[in-house]
This record gives structure tokens, sequence and C-alpha cells, in this order.
């Protein structure tokens, strides 16, 4: 069986780069533009850079690989995102609720991890997604456990800033 | 028959899509969030399609494709995975328990609708009642013609209508064409090199978007053979060469189904205007006779009293004229419409060599009809 370690941080980047593009690119018929990468040993106290309330998707992958990604979004471009994949005008996605959003950023989340998990598959590790949860909020950190790889990937789309938190578990 | 698609995924905001893929065609989208409900929907309701994801709680797509399929009263129904779940392995594993195409997120709405298009027929919904579209509404017609004398002719003729007339050489240019836009009407030129205007023909069918767009054959008047082919394969209508661009208009309002009237019909303040053109042919007339009652009955239901008749246009009278012109004038007196004719000095005289139209009077001018509508009582004011 193929391990993590085969994978080298070219291929990751390279492999979430491909699957955010083409999600934001299908989804939501813009341009994601790669901004920055970092570990997380190298990455100042608030590695995400986005400022206030965040609504945030992950959804896992397991299997001959085990991990998962954090895909940050700040609230507005949130709804924004939410608007335009739902085609509802502002008004109606107030009137609908925080629900139809975090439910949106799931989807949205669990098409880019499997778009990320799929090439993956395809190099050889066979893995399995699970389903989306949501989280929100403003101020907090997630801190991988020592025993995981981290990787941070930054995305502009328009005015607006779409961070991929890739979290690995490393073999025993 | 409406047909059902049952979408079964988790995710809200997908069903949505979903909805909003097929909101233009007419079909039903029932939903599922989970296999167990999937099943039982599916039992219940007996969909046409099934869109299935798979990464579900309680019972995922996996699950319910296996006892979909090992369902007797069930099996038959075809299947396409919509799913984030790719990889080849997992294709083809999925694959296997039996489905008809497989579809990975994330995934445009056209490529869907197009996919379940190839398993039932979808057809454009039509929306209830709406006013039909008319003659002065815009509408894209494509020409796929290689010669582009023939592509000048037709936008030149029938630059005084509202038609976009796009031309392009290749099959290729329409077939990205068709793909970035939907034209209203396609004429092919039959004459394209190795029947491409065939095989344009066919993608046109088999696209879901463009399947109804009536397609015209263009072709010279002798080409027998290729008349033929194009009646047989089901093109709408042939053009020949040259080109008769009042017939051609004439058949494009039709294929459109576009309503024509106010090329004859209109109100002008509290007159009732009823006008033929210069030409005012057979088709003409059958085209004004099929509006010719409801147009007036729905004038004098308006309130109008008044009818001006304007034929100062028309450059000869004959039989078929002479009837229309009869039968616009007794729907007039049945309607208790007062009415006036205009004319000209060709028509006058004319009139006068006809034992039944030698009474007929005419007016130099609308305005001069209308100020003798306004002043007479009688149901007739000219004749």
């Amino acid at each position: 069986m193929p391990t993590i370690e085969r994978i080298s941080e070219v291929v990751f980047r390279e492999t979430i780069n491909r699957a955010v593009q083409d999600v934001v690119k299908t989804m939501l018929n813009q341009n994601a533009v790669f901004h920055s990468e970092s570990e997380a040993a190298h990455t100042s106290s608030s590695p995400i850079e986005i400022e206030g309330q965040q609504v945030v998707g992950t959804v896992g992958f397991i299997g001959d690989i085990n991990g998962l990604i954090y895909l940050y979004l700040g609230s507005e471009f949130a709804a924004l995102s939410a608007s335009h994949l739902l085609g509802m005008t502002r008004e109606e996605l107030d009137e609908a609720g925080d629900e139809v959003v975090n439910d949106a950023i799931g989807e949205l989340t669990n098409m880019t991890v499997g778009a990320f998990k799929n090439q993956l598959c395809d190099r050889g590790f066979a893995c399995k997604l699970t389903i989306p949860s949501i989280l929100r909020g403003s101020n907090f950190s997630i801190e991988p456990i020592s025993s995981a790889i981290r990787r941070i990937y930054r995305f502009d789309i328009g005015n607006h800033r779409l961070v991929a938190d890739l979290l690995m578990k490393i073999e025993d | 028959m409406r047909y059902k698609i049952l979408t079964v995924d988790d995710s809200k905001t997908v069903r949505i899509i979903v909805k909003k893929a097929f909101k233009t065609y007419d079909c039903e989208i029932i939903e599922a969030s989970n296999g167990v409900e999937g099943l039982a929907t599916a039992a219940k309701e007996a969909p046409d399609v099934i869109l299935l994801d798979v990464t579900m709680p309680v019972m995922d797509g996996v699950e319910m494709l296996t006892k979909l399929k090992s369902d007797p009263a069930l099996k038959a129904i075809p299947v396409i995975m919509l799913t984030a779940e790719g990889g080849r392995d997992n294709v083809l594993k999925i694959a296997k328990i039996g489905v008809r195409d497989y579809m990975v997120k994330p995934f445009r709405e056209e490529v869907l609708v197009e996919k379940v298009g190839r398993i039932i027929d979808l057809k454009p919904l039509s929306e209830g009642p709406v006013k039909a579209k008319s003659i002065l509404d815009a509408a894209s017609i494509l020409i796929v013609e290689d010669k582009p004398a023939i592509v000048q002719q037709i936008q030149d003729g029938l630059k005084h209508t509202p038609w976009k007339i796009h031309g392009v050489n290749t099959t290729g240019e329409a077939i990205d064409f068709c793909s970035r836009g939907q034209p209203d009407l396609v004429v092919i030129s039959l004459t394209l090199p190795e029947e491409a205007a065939f095989t344009l023909f066919r993608l046109i069918r088999t696209n879901v978007k463009t399947k109804y767009t009536p397609i015209f054959g263009l072709v010279v008047k002798t080409e027998m053979q290729a008349q033929q082919q194009a009646q047989q394969v089901g093109f709408t209508s042939i053009i020949t060469k040259p080109i008769d661009i009042a017939e051609l208009e004439s058949k494009i309002s039709k294929a459109m189904n576009l309503d024509t009237s106010q090329r004859y019909f209109s109100i002008d303040k509290d007159i009732f205007l009823m006008r033929l053109p210069e030409v005012t042919n057979q088709l003409v007339v059958n085209e004004v006779l099929g509006y010719l009652k409801p147009k007036m009955s729905e004038a004098v239901d308006g309130g109008l009293c008044r009818a001006v008749i304007d034929l100062h246009e028309v450059k000869r009278l004959d039989m078929v004229v002479i009837k229309l012109l009869f039968q616009a004038m007794q729907h007039c007196r049945e309607l208790a419409l007062q009415f006036a004719l205009v004319g000209n000095a060709q028509l006058v005289s004319e009139c006068k060599g006809f034992e039944d139209t030698k009474g007929w009077q005419f007016f130099d001018s609308v305005e001069e009809a209308k100020a003798s509508l306004s002043r007479s009582t009688p149901v007739a004011a000219g004749v």
C-alpha cells in the first residue's frame, strides 16, 4: 500500500489547487487564484487570515489515506456563494436563514474535498468521503493533534479570500 | 405524460440545484434525503429517472442502488449517479451494480439536463397561457451557409424585422453557437460538404435545448434529391434558391408560431385599423382571415365602434382580395362596426370594373376616412 510520505508537497498543492479552481469555476462561475501556502509550524498565530465572522465547512476522507479539509469563507462571501449556487436573491437567502447557507457551504466543501481525494484515489490512495459538517464563528483557531500534517492554502476569488486547511494523519 | 425525476441527496443545496436545472422543462422533481427515503419514494412514485448521491446518512447511495437493482419492481428505473465520490475504481465498482450514467460533482446544470434528456424525452415547459410571441419580438436566427452572399441576402431581406440573423460557415461554428445560446430557428444549407447538413440536423435534434427548434433546409430548386432527403429526416421546411424573402419570412413566422396580426391590425385611438400590404397574395389573405373575426370581436369587446380598412398600398385587386374584403365588411356589419375604405387611384379604377365592387367608395387617406366616420352614423360610411 502506498504511504503518505510518497506524496510530495508539490502534489498536494497542485491537487488542492485544481480541486478549488474546478469547483469555484463550475459552481460559482468565478476564478480562484492561488495566493499562498504555509505549514502550520511556520504560520503566524492567525494563519487563516479571514477577519470577522466565518463559515467553515469540513469534510473528511478515510481509507488508505486519512485526513480532512476545512474550507474557510468569510460570512459575506459564504452568503454570496450560497446565493449564486441556489439561484436565490440575497433577500430570499436572508429569509431562508443561516441553515441554507450552511448547507450550501457544506456542499461546496464536499465537492472540493471530493475533487481533491478523487485525484489521490487515482494515484492509488483509495479513500471515501465523510458527511460534511459546518462551523460558524469568529476568532477561533483549530489546532491539529501532533500526529497530523497540516498545510494551509489561500485563494483569492474576486475580492474575497477562501482558505483550505488540510490536515492529514501520518501513518503509524 | 409528465416525467418524474427523483433526486436522492442529503444536501438540500443539490436538490435545489437539480430543481433549478429542470425548472424550464415539463417534468416533476421529487426529493429524498437518503437511501431509505429514496427506495420508499421510488416504490410509491415510480420515477422515470433517479439521480443518486453516494455519501448519505441512514442509507448510502451504493446500498440503495444495490437494493433497487435487486427489486423486480424497481430495477428497470434508470439511475444516474450524481456524487462527489469519483476516482476510477469507485466509479467502476458502482457502475457494475448497474447505472445508466455517472456524474462527478462539481457539475454543470446543462450537462445534467443533457444526460437526463438522453433517457427521457424532456420537453421545454410551455408556461401556460402566456402571450404568444409576436413579429415585433426579437428572435435569433442562425444561418449555416458557406456562401456569404446568401447569408447577406437573407440579412438584407429581413432587416426590417426585429430578428437577428447570424451567419456561420461550418457545422463546427453552428454547434459552438448553439452551445452558447439557443437560436429560435436554424437554416442549414443542404449542400454543405460531406452531407454536413444532415449530421448537424441530427446533432441539433439530439440536444435537449434545441430538439424542438425549427430547422429549415436551404437548397436550389432543382436539387430534388436533397429536398426529399431533408423532408424524410424531418426538416421543418425547405427554402429554395433563389430565395423568395417574403416566403421565407412567412415560413419563419409560421414555424416559430409568431402572432403576425400586428402586420394587418392595429388600434389608433378609438379606431380599429385593418391594413393590407402592397402584395396581398393568397398567403397573406389566409393569414389575415385567420385573425379577422377574433380581432374585430376583440375591438368591439374593447368598446370600439368604428373601423378603417386601409388598402392604399394594395397594387392589384383580384378575386382573392375582393372575397377577403367582402368577409371583412360582412363581419363589420354583424358587429355593428362602422367602417370606411381607403384606396388608391388604381384600386378605385379596378373596382369600377366589377359588378360587385363598382359601388365601393374610397377615401384618399386614413385621416379622411376617420373624419367621415365621426360625421356619419350608418354602419358603412364609404360603401
